[in-house]
C-alpha cells in the first residue's frame, strides 16, 4: 500500500513538471545568442556561453581603462537570444557602480546600445504587422557614436546612466513560430547588447556593475 | 521488484529535472561587469625652449609640445667673454595625471676643469616658475606646492658671495647640487578630470636653468638633467 503511494505520488510529481513546462514552452525565454566578444581591452576579458541553449551569463571585465590603455575604446558585444509566443518586452534593471567621486568611473561612463536585431533561424516567427522596436535611446553602437561633450568627457547617446529602475529597451510581435518544450537553436531572435568604455583619466579605482536582462510579456500588437 | 521500480521512477525524475534544469526556459539573464583604473601619470614638453643671455651655442634639439621631453641646448661660452648678466634656458614642461602627483629630478654636471674655479653642480641655477593648469578637462581648483624658489635669476635667490667673490644661487633649492639625487620639485593634487587622452591640456611650468658668466676655469661642461613624475 506505502509502495502504491510513493508510486503514485511520483507520477504525479511527474505529470505536473510536463504540464507546467508545457503550459509556459516557449512563452517568454530569454538566453545567451552566441559568443560575446570585446577589443580594444587591456587585461580585459568576457566570458559566456556560445550557445544558444544555454542560459544568459556573461562576465565582462573591461580591463584597464585609465590612459594606460592606449585604444580609443574598449567594445564589448553581447549577443542575447529572445524567444515568446506572444508580444513582448525586454527590460534591463542595474545594481553597482555608484561611485561617490564625480571624476571616477559613472554609469554614464558605460555606453550601452542595441543593435542587429535578427532571426535566429528557421522557427523565427516573422510578423508583417509590427516590427521589432529598439526604445530610444538605445538604438545605437555607442562605440561609433562616442562624443566628447563641453566638459571634455565623452558621453553616449544611451550608456547605463540611461537606465532607471526596469527600464524597457526593446518591444516587440511574437518571437518564435514553434511552441517547443524547449529552448532550440533556431526559434526565435537575436539582438546586439553593445557595451563600450573610452579610456579615460578616470579616479582611480575598481568598479562593478550588475545587469538583469528580463523578457515579459509585452504591448499587445498584432503580428 | 518493488524496489526495481521505485528507482527507475526516481532515474526518470532525476533525468527529467536535468533536462527541464539545462535547456528550460528563463526569463532572466545576467551580465556582471567590472572595470579597472589605475593610476596614471606622464611628462611631456610643454613646447619650445627660449634660450637667452647665450653667447653663441643654440637650442641643438628643441621641445615639441605634447612629445616626450628630450631636449638638447648649447649654452654658448660662460666666461667673462658673455657679457650678460646670465645665460638661462626656460624648459616648458607639460605634466598629466590621473591622481595625486610628485615631479622630481636629479641632475649631474661634469666639467673638464680641474680645480674648484671649474662649473660645478652649484653654479647651474635652477627653479620652476609659474605653474599654470588650464583648459578644458584640467582640474583647475587643485593645488601645487613648488619646492624650488622659482626663476633663479631673481634677486632674492642669488648674489654674489662676499668672502669668495663668486655668483652663488641661495635659495632652497635654486643650483642643481640640491638635485644630485632625485629629489621632489613639485607635487600636486590630481591634474587631468575624467577626460580622454586625446585632450592635449594639461599642468604646463616653466623649468629654468641659469649660469652667470664668470671667470671659470676654461674647460667644457656637461649637464644632465633628468625628469621624474610619479603617483606614490
Amino acid at each position: 500500500m506505502r509502495l502504491r503511494n510513493l508510486i503514485y505520488s511520483l507520477l504525479a510529481v511527474l505529470i505536473l513538471v510536463a504540464v507546467a513546462q508545457t503550459t509556459s514552452a516557449q512563452a517568454l525565454d530569454i538566453s545567451s545568442g552566441g559568443q560575446p566578444t570585446i577589443t580594444g581591452a587591456v587585461n580585459g576579458s568576457v566570458t559566456g556561453s556560445a550557445s544558444v541553449l544555454n542560459d544568459l551569463v556573461v562576465t565582462i571585465n573591461f580591463g584597464e581603462v585609465s590612459p594606460l590603455n592606449t585604444n580609443s575604446i574598449v567594445k564589448v558585444t553581447v549577443p542575447i537570444a529572445i524567444r515568446s509566443n506572444q508580444p513582448y518586452q525586454v527590460a534591463v534593471s542595474m545594481t553597482g557602480l555608484s561611485n561617490a567621486n564625480a571624476q571616477a568611473l559613472q554609469p554614464s561612463d558605460v555606453g550601452l546600445g542595441l543593435q542587429n536585431i535578427r532571426v535566429l533561424g528557421g522557427a523565427g516567427k516573422i510578423c508583417t504587422q509590427s516590427t521589432h522596436i529598439i526604445r530610444a535611446p538605445f538604438d545605437n553602437d555607442p562605440a561609433t557614436s562616442a562624443t566628447v561633450g563641453s566638459s571634455g568627457r565623452v558621453s553616449y547617446p544611451s550608456s547605463l546612466g540611461s537606465l532607471s529602475g526596469s527600464t524597457i529597451i526593446l518591444s516587440g510581435p511574437q518571437l518564435s513560430k514553434n511552441n517547443s518544450v524547449n529552448r532550440q537553436q533556431s526559434d526565435g531572435y537575436v539582438f546586439d547588447a553593445i557595451f563600450a568604455v573610452t579610456p579615460q583619466f578616470f579616479a582611480t579605482g575598481v568598479s562593478s556593475a550588475t545587469l538583469i536582462f528580463s523578457i515579459a510579456a509585452g504591448p499587445n500588437v498584432p503580428c | 521488484m518493488p524496489q526495481r521500480i521505485i528507482k527507475l521512477l526516481l532515474l526518470t525524475t532525476c533525468l527529467v529535472l536535468s533536462a527541464v534544469t539545462c535547456l528550460g526556459q528563463s526569463t532572466t539573464g545576467t551580465v556582471s561587469m567590472s572595470a579597472t583604473v589605475s593610476k596614471f601619470v606622464e611628462i611631456n614638453s610643454g613646447g619650445a625652449v627660449t634660450l637667452t643671455g647665450n653667447s653663441g651655442g643654440g637650442v641643438t634639439t628643441d621641445g615639441v609640445v605634447n612629445t616626450p621631453l628630450a631636449v638638447s641646448i648649447n649654452l654658448g661660452e660662460l666666461g667673462p667673454s658673455n657679457t650678460n648678466s646670465f645665460v638661462t634656458a626656460q624648459v616648458p614642461l607639460k605634466l598629466r595625471s590621473n591622481a595625486g602627483y610628485v615631479l622630481s629630478m636629479s641632475a649631474t654636471v661634469t666639467s673638464s676643469g680641474s680645480t674648484t674655479n671649474k662649473i660645478g653642480a652649484a653654479d647651474v641655477g635652477f627653479g620652476l616658475g609659474t605653474i599654470t593648469r588650464s583648459g578644458t578637462g584640467v582640474n583647475t581648483t587643485g593645488t601645487d606646492t613648488n619646492a624650488t624658489s622659482g626663476d633663479p635669476t631673481l634677486a632674492a635667490n642669488g648674489a654674489v658671495n662676499g668672502a669668495s667673490g663668486r655668483y652663488e644661487f641661495t635659495a632652497v633649492r635654486s643650483n642643481l647640487s640640491a638635485f644630485s639625487s632625485a629629489t621632489t620639485a613639485l607635487s600636486g593634487a590630481f591634474i587631468m578630470n575624467a577626460v580622454p587622452r586625446s585632450n592635449s591640456n594639461g599642468l604646463t611650468v616653466p623649468a629654468f636653468f641659469a649660469v652667470k658668466p664668470q671667470f671659470f676655469e676654461n674647460g667644457t661642461t656637461t649637464i644632465s638633467v633628468t625628469f621624474t613624475v610619479t603617483a606614490p
